[in-house]
């Protein structure tokens, strides 16, 4: 363990900018959103999460694949983004999101766009000392402190960081600028440790994770579907914000002899979502509202080694313009 | 990835996002948190409708059109052609022979110099935009009534109101973060009454649904005052201070019954009285509507009912009340607030009044014309006539929008000469001698006033694609061309003058707008802006009560058409479907119209789900799948307007309001049959 002071940070990361591009939150005019690193917008002490997930810097909104041309012969060129990134105050719920997302597209099928991005950034968490209204990592296993997932993990002590290194690539880092650095004492330790108990009992709701595994597959009829999916105005809100969520639609842009094949996110609450015979299997709303749950506390967990698809950073509920709120959900199921 | 803050171009909420642009091209989207309506969430077009903005087919170059075939043009050249034409049709005809559209999609800047063109450069009043088509009505019967055409509160009153009364607006669908703050005063355990021809999500989550017929609503808001009146829960206090002409009102509505309520519109009578009691019984009720109030031949007295409604009651005038007409395009209210009307300078100064066009002609430094234009409607029927030569239009799509399309065609073919503006080459654009292309919303700097009545920054965020250009430069380089030179190094220059001319933009200045924009009426530079209108006393002095008698809308239903058509819009497209048609999600989700139909009425037509079906009126006909819903009412069917090749508009009737000129697109009389 290390101990940073906090006004060395930027120096830390505007140090890492000779070889790889910094991502942090940045204050963007009254909103917190990550971007290029800007040290004097840098927000170190926000509480809670910036709205977005560092997510896209592994899975963009919208990702060229590959540009063909068709002349006398067809040219293919791909897209593949190999430049190296270091992304600082990723959240612990975001780095469970991000340890989900590896097991998406680096286990059975392998996508080369995701992992030549992947392989090309490193994850500099920051623990939370404080939760959010929205907030329930807790209950979800994933927070407010991180154990695992990171290359290097920053906790608040006041004035300075605690750094703990969680790879040889984190390592080398701190190696390069050890001179920012000093070594940590029990003492810092023991005060992380405190500080930690200390968020545990910020949180405002409680969620009984193993009551929910338990009872997910009987809840298909619940009540509660079609009850939370009347107020639905099918905006993807909860789609777009969620640090797990990875299907995309591709689409061809074409211009003259000229096309580009294009990724984008998309949304499992839409009716002409994955549609099969021209529609979506899931007729109704509150099938699809149910899919998006199974998917993360059904689904999910049977194939990926019981690892749930829910962070429990509460995004899809502060994004929700109409109130529907997962934690009310999974309360529902549980209390069945 | 640079970020830059922005308001949505969608409908008149007004949220607030920022563009993440990569290599010149916008590849993201991220709500504002801090932004007081979007607060970190958006709609379906919000998220995904800017696709847009690189489709291929967006309009690179000037086009002049050469024996029936569109041919590239420089700039130089294309002004050169419009300004002789112009030139030679003011020569040959009147000043009135030529007439301009302006634009809701565009910004006020470039409203307010569409307006200053046609006035000053080309001498007509002849200006307008689709605000005629949608809320006219509310710009006539609100200031009648109140003294201003507006929103009379705040989007976030809502969430603290007692009872909210939706008429005449899908919420949800056309307003989706106004109808998120219904939704949050419901939690917080407020009433919501719904009345609507189609049983929207909105009735669903409602304690009160209302299902009247298509332009019933006066005979159902005087049933209501009726109740109100005969059982005494009028506001006296109000009536007395704040008002005049009760008596007449009072006189109007004794005959309207709840028997008789009932019978014209169809609701059950004890709905009525309930309605009625739930609105006037409680502290603060806010009154909401949208097109189903305004696209009548009625819509003025509509219009009115619910401002008679809303002061019976002492529901105006304060926080969390109103009548609050919401305006459907990102910049109605503004293109509104910028005069690019045929009545009305900016901020509603009436060009009859001597006075006024003195301050502007002393501005402007050229004589202004005294006679009120024409309106959009009646410019095409002028075409016809043979007066009307040369149409310039800016961002609007008549040949999809316009009521009774085959006549919309065929005026806009019978013009000497037509001049478009677009980012795409519309059906409207293709009928053109000339077409100059605009930009998007993402390419220009300017302002928007969302239907709250906050005017908000637009931030360019990439470089004009191709050789367009922003539409106030377009405006500027042509006038000049003309002689009338217009000298801007920035909008922001121009709301300079907007402001320096327009009192209730008086206090507005680019600086000012940082923090998430002002509300209107802001006079001078250290006012705060204003968030709720009309308290202490309305903008008119006295509120006067308006009454109106029920008159049927123009053509009903008959032996040969059975069916009431009503049209409107849905949560993925908007308007003529020119942007939103090029986005993929939500041209995924609905990639063609549809009709709506009641399962029975289908049934009884032999027409299955999907079926193709032949909808026909007196003006056209039309090929378009059959949507059978148990939310529309026998006899109802309902088509959504956004696409050309089943458009609406060839079905629909030019039967005009008699004062705000506003077609009634919610009404008209049709037949379906086998396709």
């Amino acid at each position: 363990m290390k101990i940073l002071n906090k006004s060395n940070l930027a120096s830390f990361l505007e140090g890492l900018k000779s070889e790889f591009k910094v991502a942090a939150p940045l204050h963007e005019g009254q909103d917190i959103l990550f971007g290029d690193l800007d040290s004097s917008n840098l927000a170190t002490d926000f509480v809670g999460k910036p709205r977005f997930s560092p997510k896209e810097y592994l899975f963009p909104q919208k990702e060229r694949l590959f540009t063909f041309r068709e002349d006398a012969d067809v040219e293919i060129e791909a897209h593949l983004n190999e430049s190296k990134k270091v992304i600082w105050g990723v959240r612990p719920c975001d780095l469970y999101g991000l340890k989900f997302l590896d097991k998406v597209y680096l286990s059975d099928y392998v996508d080369p766009y995701y992992q030549v991005r992947r392989s090309n950034t490193i994850l500099m968490g920051l623990n939370c000392n404080e939760a959010e209204e929205s907030c329930f990592c807790n209950s979800m296993g994933t927070g407010p402190f991180a154990k695992e997932g990171f290359d290097l993990l920053f906790t608040d002590l006041g004035d300075v960081f605690l750094v703990e290194v969680g790879s040889k690539g984190g390592e080398k880092l701190v190696e390069k600028q050890a001179n920012l650095f000093t070594n940590a004492t029990s003492k810092d330790e023991a005060q992380a440790k405190v500080l930690e108990e200390k968020s545990k009992k910020t949180f405002k709701t409680s969620i009984n994770l193993e009551k929910v595994k338990a009872k997910i597959d009987a809840a298909s009829a619940n009540p509660v579907w079609a009850e939370e999916a009347a107020k639905c105005i099918l905006c993807g809100g909860c789609n777009w914000v969620c640090p797990t969520c990875q299907c995309f639609n591709v689409d061809d842009i074409r211009s003259g002899n000229e096309t580009q094949r294009v990724r984008y996110w998309d949304s499992c609450q839409l009716g002409g979502f994955t549609q099969m015979a021209a529609v979506n299997s899931r007729a109704t709303q509150a099938a699809r509202l149910r899919q998006r749950i199974f998917h993360k506390f059904s689904y999910n967990p049977d194939t990926y080694d019981g690892q749930i698809g829910c962070t429990g950073c509460g995004r899809c509920i502060d994004v929700c313009p109409t109130g529907i709120d997962m934690t009310y959900i999974l309360g529902r199921i549980a209390n069945e | 990835m640079k970020k830059v803050l922005t308001t949505c171009e969608f409908c008149g909420c007004g949220c607030n996002f920022y563009l993440g642009v990569e290599e010149g091209k916008v590849v993201a989207v991220y709500p504002s948190v801090s932004h007081p309506i979007s607060q970190g969430m958006l709609c379906i077009k919000g998220w995904l409708g800017h696709e847009y903005i690189h489709s291929p087919k967006r309009l690179m170059t000037p086009l002049i059109k050469e024996k029936g075939e569109f041919r590239q043009a420089s700039w130089d050249e294309a002004y050169q052609v419009i300004a002789n034409k112009i030139k030679q049709t003011k020569a040959q005809y009147a000043n009135n022979s030529i007439a301009t559209l302006s634009s809701a999609k565009c910004t006020n800047e470039e409203n307010y110099l569409m307006q200053k063109f046609a006035r000053a450069c080309l001498s007509t009043n002849n200006v307008d935009h689709c605000a005629r088509l949608c809320h006219a009505s509310t710009v006539v019967g609100l200031a009648t009534t109140f003294g201003s055409g507006a929103m009379t509160n705040s989007i976030n009153e809502i969430e603290r109101a007692d009872v909210i009364f939706v008429i005449g607006s899908n919420t949800t669908e056309q307003h989706p973060l106004i109808a998120s703050r219904i939704l949050k005063a419901i939690k917080n355990g407020a009433k919501l009454i719904v009345a609507d021809p189609r049983q929207i999500q909105l009735a669903n989550l409602s304690q009160l649904y209302l299902k009247h017929k298509p332009g019933s609503d006066v005979a159902l808001l005087n049933a209501m005052m009726n109740v109100i009146i005969s059982e005494g829960l009028e506001d006296k206090e109000f009536i007395q201070q704040r008002t005049e002409n009760f008596e007449a009102l009072k006189a109007t509505v004794a005959e309207y019954t709840p028997d008789k309520g009932s019978e014209i519109t169809g609701v059950p009578k004890e709905k009525i009285v309930e309605a009625a009691r739930t609105y006037a019984q409680s502290e603060k009720s806010t009154l909401i509507y949208s097109m189903g109030i305004t696209q009548h031949t009625t819509g003025v007295d509509n219009v009115m009912a619910t401002a008679n409604l809303a002061m019976l009651t002492g529901n105006v005038g304060k926080e969390c009340t109103g009548v609050n007409p919401l305006r459907g395009q990102n910049n109605v209210q503004g293109a509104c607030d910028m005069g690019a009307l045929p009545n009305v300078f900016s901020g509603y100064q009436k060009v009859a009044d001597e006075e006024l066009r003195n301050k502007f002609r002393k501005a402007w430094k050229v004589n202004l014309p005294p006679e009120p234009g024409l309106t959009v409607v009646e410019m095409l029927n002028s075409v016809l006539e043979g007066k009307m030569k040369l149409m310039y239009i800016m961002g609007e799509n008549p040949m999809v929008s316009d009521p009774d399309l085959n006549h919309v065609e065929q005026a806009l073919k019978s013009l000497d000469f037509l001049v478009v503006q677009d980012i795409f080459l519309t059906e409207t654009a293709s009928l053109a001698d000339v077409v100059l292309p605009g930009v998007s919303f993402a390419e220009k700097d300017g302002t928007f006033t969302s239907t709250e009545r906050r005017i908000q920054r637009v931030r360019k965020a990439i470089e004009p694609l191709g050789d367009s250009k922003p539409d106030w430069k377009i405006i500027t380089e042509l006038s000049s061309c003309l002689g009338y030179e217009m000298n801007y190094d920035s909008p922001a220059e121009i709301m300079d003058e907007i402001a320096e001319l327009t009192p209730i933009y008086g206090g507005i200045s680019y600086k000012r707008l940082d923090n998430f924009g002002l509300q209107w009426p802001c006079p001078t530079p250290d006012h705060p802006g204003t968030p709720c209108l009309h308290k202490g006393s309305f903008s008119r002095g006295l509120g006067k009560f308006g009454p109106a008698s029920y008159k049927p809308p123009r053509e009903m239903p008959d032996a040969d058409y059975p069916f009431t058509l009503t049209t409107g819009r849905m949560a993925f497209h908007f308007h003529t479907g020119t942007m939103t048609r090029k986005a993929w999600a939500l041209d995924r989700e609905y990639p063609k119209g549809y009709v709506e139909i009641n399962p029975q009425d289908a049934k009884e037509l032999g027409l299955r789900n999907g079926q193709i079906a032949k909808v026909i009126s007196r003006r056209g006909e039309i090929s378009i799948p059959i949507k059978p819903v148990d939310t529309i009412g026998r006899g109802v069917v309902f088509i959504p307007f956004h696409f050309a090749e089943s458009a609406a508009n060839k079905l629909t009737a030019a039967n005009l309001d008699p004062v705000a000129k506003i077609p009634e697109y919610k009404v008209c009389a049709v037949r379906v049959e086998r396709g």
